[in-house]
């Protein structure tokens, strides 16, 4: 390096100081990091389910039953039905569904409000890629992620935060809604490939699925 | 969390070696004091790189997610910080690639950086100009110069975590330098 190369000691001073970065959250990082990296391995995530409550089961049995229903059961022929009505059938279904949660003796508030959440959130997600391809995503869909992630956050502030796995999938979700409720257009092709990257690079969906196989009663 | 444990073990009582045949063998302990460790200087370097304290909590968690379940293939011909850095760095690239769209809908750079510390005795209008040249450098550049400049890494420690010779590293920095001295000309003759 020759000395024409070196900056002034203000200068040096000034780059030191770009974006001097705040204390690392250690202890909240570690603990997203031991759910993802370690959760399957060091804790089975068997165990985890038999020390679940049964309403956690229920609402991930309930998000993935939610999802796979909009591609099981045929849709009407309705081509210019509106994208948010459709959204918004989630927590009607979860209305059916909502007798089978009071049976398991759901009566804790914050635990109905992750249910219905989990089967909304989940019918989103699984509607986007199909909503691309149509061209209907639209300000409703948008503004329905948004309603999403605000209670995303809730839930991650709320005793369902408390859980790490579900902590982290709360997290992951955060992510993947907030980019769903800056989406502007389906025509937006690389805003789209990147949401629909961030879903798969998360492996948001699997890991639902995951979640819901290892459930006991989910074969029943 | 196991503090007691780690007190009593503190970090460095153990060779890396040995922690991470320990992480490999399932040992939660081992693997947390592999984090402590490593943690602090790799998220100061993604905050650099990111300036959002959030991305960085994120990108710096992906970082030890991958390394943690890469384990088992390093094979030790460099430390584990230079194997980790590698893996910060590239994490922390094509991470910051995926978000530019969204920041830049969302908060502005300045409003970003506000978040971290501001050290005083800098003069305002220096540190503006000196970090929107900073921005403006390719990222190539821009990787080097933070790397150097301004967290203080050796041209060897930053040739292994972009995997590119030293001397590609030096003329780096040494182009990244002149674009800033150029970006400050006009500041210093004012």
């Amino acid at each position: 390096m020759h000395d024409h190369d070196e900056l002034d000691d203000t200068t040096r001073a000034a780059l030191r100081a770009y974006r001097t970065p705040p204390e690392p959250p250690l202890d909240e990082m570690w603990r997203a990091i031991e759910a993802r990296a370690f959760g399957a391995h060091a804790a089975p995530r068997r165990q985890f389910w038999r020390a679940a409550p049964t309403w956690l089961a229920a609402a991930a049995a309930l998000a993935i039953g939610v999802g796979i229903g909009r591609y099981a059961v045929p849709a009407p022929p309705e081509p210019a039905t509106p994208v948010a009505p459709r959204v918004a059938e989630a927590p009607d279904r979860l209305g059916a569904t909502a007798t089978v949660l009071s049976d398991a003796r759901l009566d804790v508030p914050y635990e109905v409000a992750t249910s219905r959440y989990l089967g909304a959130t989940a019918a989103l997600l699984i509607a986007l890629p199909a909503e691309a391809r149509t061209g209907q995503v639209d300000a409703q869909f948008a503004s329905q992620a948004r309603d999403l992630l605000q209670t995303t956050r809730l839930l991650l502030d709320s005793p369902a935060g408390d859980d790490p796995d579900l902590r982290a999938l709360l997290s992951d979700l955060e992510l993947v809604l907030a980019q769903v409720a800056g989406l502007r257009s389906a025509r937006d092709r690389q805003e789209l490939d990147l949401i629909t990257g961030a879903l798969e690079q998360r492996d948001v969906l699997p890991r639902l699925q995951s979640v819901v196989a290892q459930i006991p009663f989910a074969g029943d | 969390m196991e503090r007691t444990a780690i007190a009593l073990e503190p970090a460095g009582a153990l060779d890396e070696p040995v922690r991470i045949e320990r992480v490999l063998a399932g040992d939660p302990r081992a693997a947390r004091e592999l984090y402590d460790a490593h943690a602090p200087r790799v998220y100061r370097l993604i905050f650099r790189l990111a300036g959002d304290a959030d991305l960085a909590q994120e990108l710096t968690q992906e970082t030890f997610v991958r390394a943690f379940s890469r384990l088992r293939d390093f094979r030790g011909d460099s430390a584990l910080s230079t194997w980790l850095h590698r893996i910060a760095v590239s994490v922390a690239l094509n991470g910051m690639r995926k978000v530019k769209r969204f920041r830049e809908r969302e908060a502005p750079l300045e409003h970003a950086e506000s978040i971290g510390a501001r050290p005083s005795g800098i003069d305002p209008d220096l540190r503006e100009r000196l970090a929107r040249a900073i921005d403006a450098l390719p990222e190539s550049l821009r990787v080097t110069l933070v790397m150097h400049d301004v967290e203080g890494y050796t041209h060897g420690e930053i040739s292994a975590a972009l995997e590119v010779p030293e001397g590609t590293c030096k003329t780096r920095l040494s182009a990244a330098r002149a674009k800033i001295r150029q970006a400050l000309a006009p500041f210093r003759k004012e």
